[in-house]
């Protein structure tokens, strides 16, 4: 060794979440004794490793930071137990050594992510850059591929057995990587500027944002190694653990000056540990590699402490037949033995002596899953990934919306719900007039609002059960089971605000801008009601004014009116004053009668859902009080009797009329005979009996005289009249059921003077095949395109 | 025996293996490095070199089978572990030109064979009687008429067993106490034979075709069980077809040119699309046929394609040649089919531009 390079101090490059790497690294550690170890990660993240490394701590678990004020970005640093940057810090603490993180702040991290997202959003604005391309440079991993980057690694240095051959293995691996990529950088640069000189990919801007905010990172380190060195420390007595790529970065170049440092951006910036999961870990490929199979990863940990390399190996394929005979597939010992040796083989077809994830996978095909890696899918996915997930003691830097949330299951006696087993929850809002106190009077509201939250944020606790009795809205049944990963997603709640309170208003308030439609608005108005968030209610009711005073269409009115009309009917279980709603709904209504009529102006395909929409307003109207109920007859009637309007509108119209016993038979009849009179397309005539029979069929069938009218309609029809009416009747009675056929053709038979038992002979009675290929070329002279 | 039956090259229809690429497992094995397992040829890797392609010294090695290197190394892997290898898959995935090629750079011998038919009995798996002999002497060794497999035990190479499925069940279940004890008894000459080192089986099996055998579990667990796909992509179907009909028109004197790349190019197409039931690009939906439209099945219309233009023809394929053997692969139930086929004409080939126009118009005319 040269005299220059001794004075440096040892940096050892890993790759993160390389169990080969902890592995060596805690040798080399041992072997060096060093005084203080810098640890490639966010230097303010120091602060966080004493409960990182606390012994109720158990892996996976992350360490989150992110911005307080919008727009919300955050930067993740998750652990494996095989992380070498977690080992090492286990390490510092065993034994007492000095220990940091040395890279740039995460105010600073999350101000270049800023800073990039920005460029990249103008890039896409000023329409000159590309979309980026979808296609990968590196090569894709898994089944019937040649050897790619990660399986090499996989071979050649997590199988290392020394550490000296891991750090110098890495080394180059990293080197190598540094000159690929600046190679392949520079390429492509000259590319862009040769063939279209101004314009750039959104990729290669990427690329090189990243070039740039990896040469800050570096010099930032440099300066952290520098300082460190200065204090005292000797060279020989510093480790520095950084990702591979960064070695050759670390060893050369000046540290950053003062003056630069004080050039960083930043953003004002919240950190938190959080448990992590395997699943998340394998699926979130943002930092590190070598995440894609955690589990396998873990056995490899474990193979290296047990100092036995084929363990892995033997235990992977162990526990995937394991799983599928679980599942109730059969796998014999024999089989596991074939995997194992097929494995064996597949690697040293390759030159290697233990087998690779892919080798084990492809083996385990072969020999458990008959060749079909769908056979054997599921359990692959359990072998390599897993569903570890990882704890924190309670009270280590617990964020504060945990303990918002910890503090409110203790409050309404939820505690013992948070158990892995599914449990049922049923709430009376109804104020206990047996109770003392005001609290345990409405302890069931206030749980109700709890889990309504919980339900917005999206954390997987509390799933709410439909209610058997449909208009007890004072009753609600739930259904709660805990999850660790539950307690993730309450952790990256904090993203959105500090309490439970604040993040659902916020998740609330965003609904509301980000769709800005009269139904969404209405929507988040009855959630916020749910929750028992006056604040959030009163906002979204806002939105929503402005939004229904420009145009809306009746079926939007009608499905906000109904929401509304929820709240209002219900605000006093839940201790909602309902009244700032109420001017909202009368503006909706009114609105709503204005153009009700002229919105019945439409073709058959929307008349369905506008149909529908006068039932839901019809409901509105009947259950609220307050609205002009005349004034919603008005209109009504208004489309009942109007003859240029869709007639299936206006005959629904009259049914709703009938049904509210707002028509009587006699006007009824004077209705039918003339929307039935002869010379009326019998199109027109048989969509108002449609629209009429969409309604109540008891309603109708008990009416003779509707029957009566619609005998003398048909009598008035000649034969090609007939025909046409008939396929709109058709259709109009297609909802009745066969009972209710039958009651009409009784109806229609006693009118004919009929005998009820032939007419339902007749009825029943199947045409020949003769007769209806008769029939049916009857039908070809009939010209259906007109109808 | 081998030596006595062997007949004269020239008269052979199509050759084995071993003895069409000689002079390829001869520079592999001379540029050996590896180790070999016992009883083996050559290396396991250089097993791979001769089925995949590379170079052996100075020595192009030609790919045998092209794409999916991986299976290639599975399979080669489960002969090395003497685990039996069964490959399935739908009909000409080349699970028999695999298997031969195997055995012919393993052993350099891929004749010891059972082709299976539903009339194949326990006899020809294990052995059976000149009954003859066996009635003038009683059971002896001389009387003994020995099967491929029992063959292959006793000189430690591999059998291959050709559409397994095809064999009754409990012929099939003849194999399961071979391969799992290795050893064959002759209870008439009160003898076990042991498999030597180096012995083990090659089957293949149908997935498509009808009047196939279900395999049992207790047979399949003794297998290592690798499944072929279709080719991958265009290109590599292909490179797949063109090889090999320039090897058959070599063998079979077909006094035509080689097809040009256009014609392959469109026969490729045309059978994908077909058998995936969409257009190469995936934006149109058609109907595929009866029948599997394999690689195979492309290289023999191609064959035939040539065979009428060099016996009837000016010696290139022309449209109207091929349009024949189209229909002829691909109406195989006449009326299904004929619509499908009708409808790719009108619906996709008809849209392709004038490239396509003449064939269109051939295919056309045979329908009428």
């Amino acid at each position: 060794m040269e005299p220059r390079r001794e004075r440096k101090p040892y940096v050892f490059g890993v790759r993160h979440l390389s169990p080969a790497g902890a592995y060596h690294l805690r040798s080399f550690l041992d072997e060096r004794k060093p005084k203080c170890i810098l640890v490639e990660g966010p230097s303010d993240f120091t602060a966080l490793i004493s409960d990182l490394t606390g012994a109720k701590v158990k892996p996976p678990v992350a360490v989150m930071a992110y911005t307080s004020q919008t727009p919300i970005l955050s930067i993740l640093y998750p652990f494996a137990v095989y992380s070498p940057e977690y080992q090492a810090l286990l390490w510092a603490r065993e034994q007492g050594c000095d220990c940091r993180f040395m890279d740039l702040p995460s105010s600073v991290f999350l101000a270049l992510q800023d800073w990039k997202e920005r460029k990249k959003q103008e890039l896409l604005v000023n329409g000159d850059g590309m979309l980026p391309e979808e296609e990968n440079s590196l090569p894709k991993t898994g089944l019937f591929e040649k050897t790619d980057r990660e399986t090499f690694w996989e071979y050649v240095l997590e199988r290392c057995e020394s550490p000296e051959a891991y750090r110098s293995g890495a080394a180059e691996f990293g080197r190598n990587l540094r000159l690929f990529t600046e190679k392949q950088r520079e390429a492509q640069n000259e590319d862009s500027q040769q063939s279209n000189k101004g314009s750039v990919s959104i990729n290669r801007m990427e690329e090189n944002m990243e070039a740039a905010e990896t040469v800050l990172r570096e010099a930032y380190m440099r300066r952290q190694i520098a300082e460190v060195l200065q204090s005292g420390v000797l060279p020989e007595e510093l480790v520095v653990v950084t990702g591979a790529y960064h070695v050759d970065g670390l060893l050369q170049g000046e540290p950053m000056t003062d003056e630069e440092l004080e050039a960083l951006p930043k953003l004002q910036a919240e950190k938190t540990l959080m448990p992590y999961s395997y699943y998340r870990l394998s699926s979130h490929s943002g930092y590190g590699a070598g995440n894609r199979a955690p589990a396998y990863y873990e056995l490899v940990w474990e193979s290296l402490q047990r100092e036995k390399p084929d363990y892995s190996a033997k235990a992977y394929l162990i526990q995937l037949a394991a799983y599928q005979r679980k599942q109730g597939n059969p796998v014999s010992s024999a089989e596991v033995i074939e995997a194992v040796r097929l494995a064996g083989a597949l690697a040293q077809l390759q030159g290697y002596h233990i087998p690779a994830l892919c080798d084990l996978r492809d083996a385990a095909v072969t020999c458990m899953g008959h060749g079909q890696l769908s056979e054997i899918s599921l359990a692959v996915a359990d072998t390599e990934i897993g569903s570890k997930i990882g704890a924190l003691p309670d009270g280590v830097s617990r964020t504060s919306i945990q303990a918002d949330f910890y503090q409110k299951l203790e409050e309404l006696r939820l505690t013992q719900y948070r158990s892995m087993t599914t449990q049922e929850l049923s709430l009376d809002l109804r104020e206990k007039l047996t109770v003392k106190s005001e609290k345990l009077a409405f302890l069931d509201l206030e749980r109700s609002f709890f889990l309504h939250k919980l339900c917005v944020l999206g954390v997987s606790f509390a799933k709410i059960q439909p209610n058997t009795q449909e208009k007890a809205t004072w009753a609600e049944k739930w259904l709660l089971s805990w999850t660790p990963e539950a307690e993730i997603q309450i952790v990256e709640a904090v993203l959105k605000g500090d309490t439970l309170e604040q993040a659902t208003s916020f998740v609330l308030r965003e609904k509301v801008e980000k769709e800005r439609s009269i139904e969404a608005a209405a929507k988040v108005v009855e959630e916020a009601f749910f929750c028992g968030l006056p604040a959030a209610v009163r906002y979204a009711t806002r939105v929503l004014q402005e939004i229904a005073v420009d145009a809306a269409s009746v079926t939007e009115l009608a499905k906000t009116a109904t929401s509304l009309s929820v709240v209002v009917q219900y605000g006093d279980i839940r201790h909602l004053d309902a009244k700032p709603l109420l001017p909202i709904l009368a503006q909706l209504f009114l609105r709503a009668c204005l153009i009700f009529p002229e919105s019945c102006v439409c073709d058959d395909a929307a008349a369905k859902e506008i149909a529908k929409a006068m039932e839901e307003m019809n409901a509105v109207v009947l259950k609220q009080e307050g609205l002009s109920e005349e004034r919603w007859l008005r209109v009504l009637s208004e489309i009942a009797k109007r003859d240029d309007l869709n007639t299936k509108l206006s005959g629904f119209a009259a049914a709703i009329l009938l049904e509210r016993g707002e028509m009587d038979g006699e006007e009824l009849g004077c209705e039918v005979e003339r929307r039935l009179s002869r010379g009326i397309p019998a199109e027109l005539g048989a969509g108002w009996f449609e629209g009429l029979a969409l309604k109540n069929h008891y309603a109708l069938l008990a009416r003779m005289t509707l029957w009566e009218k619609l005998s003398d309609y048909l009598d008035t029809l000649d034969e090609e009249e007939f025909k046409r009416a008939l396929v709109f009747l058709r259709r109009a009675f297609a909802d009745f059921s066969v009972a209710e056929k039958s009651d009409i053709a009784e109806n229609l038979g006693e009118i004919w003077q009929i005998n009820p038992q032939q007419v339902s002979e007749v009825l029943l009675e199947t045409l020949s095949k003769e007769q209806e290929e008769e029939l049916l070329a009857g039908l070809d002279d009939f010209d259906f395109d007109s109808i | 025996m081998a030596a006595k039956t062997k007949t004269k090259q020239e008269n052979v229809l199509r050759l084995p293996a071993e003895q069409l690429f000689q002079k390829e497992l001869e520079a592999l094995i001379r540029e050996e490095k590896n180790p070999i397992p016992e009883g083996w040829k050559m290396s396991p890797r250089s097993v791979l070199t001769y089925i995949v392609g590379g170079r052996a010294g100075d020595t192009a090695i030609t790919p045998k089978y092209i794409g999916h290197r991986r299976l290639v190394e599975i399979a080669i892997s489960t002969l090395v572990t003497d685990r039996a290898l069964l490959l399935i898959g739908e009909p000409g995935t080349a699970k028999s030109w695999l298997s031969e090629h195997l055995s012919a750079a393993i052993n350099g011998d891929s004749t010891k064979v059972i082709q299976g038919t539903a009339g194949t009995t326990e006899e020809q798996i294990r052995y059976s009687w000149n009954y003859a002999m066996l009635i003038a002497n009683g059971p002896s060794p001389e009387a003994m008429i020995k099967s491929p497999i029992y063959r292959a035990m006793e000189s430690g190479t591999l059998a291959r067993v050709e559409e397994i499925s095809r064999c009754a069940s409990e012929v099939q279940d003849a194999l399961i106490s071979i391969l799992s004890e290795k050893r064959i008894s002759v209870p008439e000459l009160s003898v076990e034979v042991p498999a030597k080192k180096g012995f083990s089986i090659i089957a293949t099996a149908n997935t498509r075709d009808k009047g196939v055998n279900e395999m049992s579990a207790a047979l399949k667990r003794r297998f290592n069980i690798v499944v072929l796909p279709a080719p991958e992509s265009l290109d590599s179907e292909m490179e797949i077809v063109t090889s090999r009909v320039a090897q058959l028109s070599q063998n079979l004197d077909l006094n035509a040119r080689l097809p040009e790349e256009a014609v392959i190019e469109k026969v490729c197409t045309i059978f994908r699309e077909l058998r995936n039931g969409t257009t190469l690009d995936g934006k149109q939906k058609l109907k595929p046929t009866s029948g599997v439209l394999s690689t195979a099945e492309a290289i023999s219309l191609l064959a035939n394609s040539m065979a009428l233009a060099g016996s009837f023809g000016d010696g290139c394929i022309s449209d109207g040649d091929l349009a024949a053997g189209l229909q002829g692969a691909i109406i195989k139930d006449e009326s299904k089919d004929a619509a499908s086929w009708e409808e790719y004409l009108e619906n996709i080939m008809k849209k392709r531009g004038a490239e396509w126009l003449g064939l269109y118009k051939e295919c056309k005319k045979l329908l009428s």
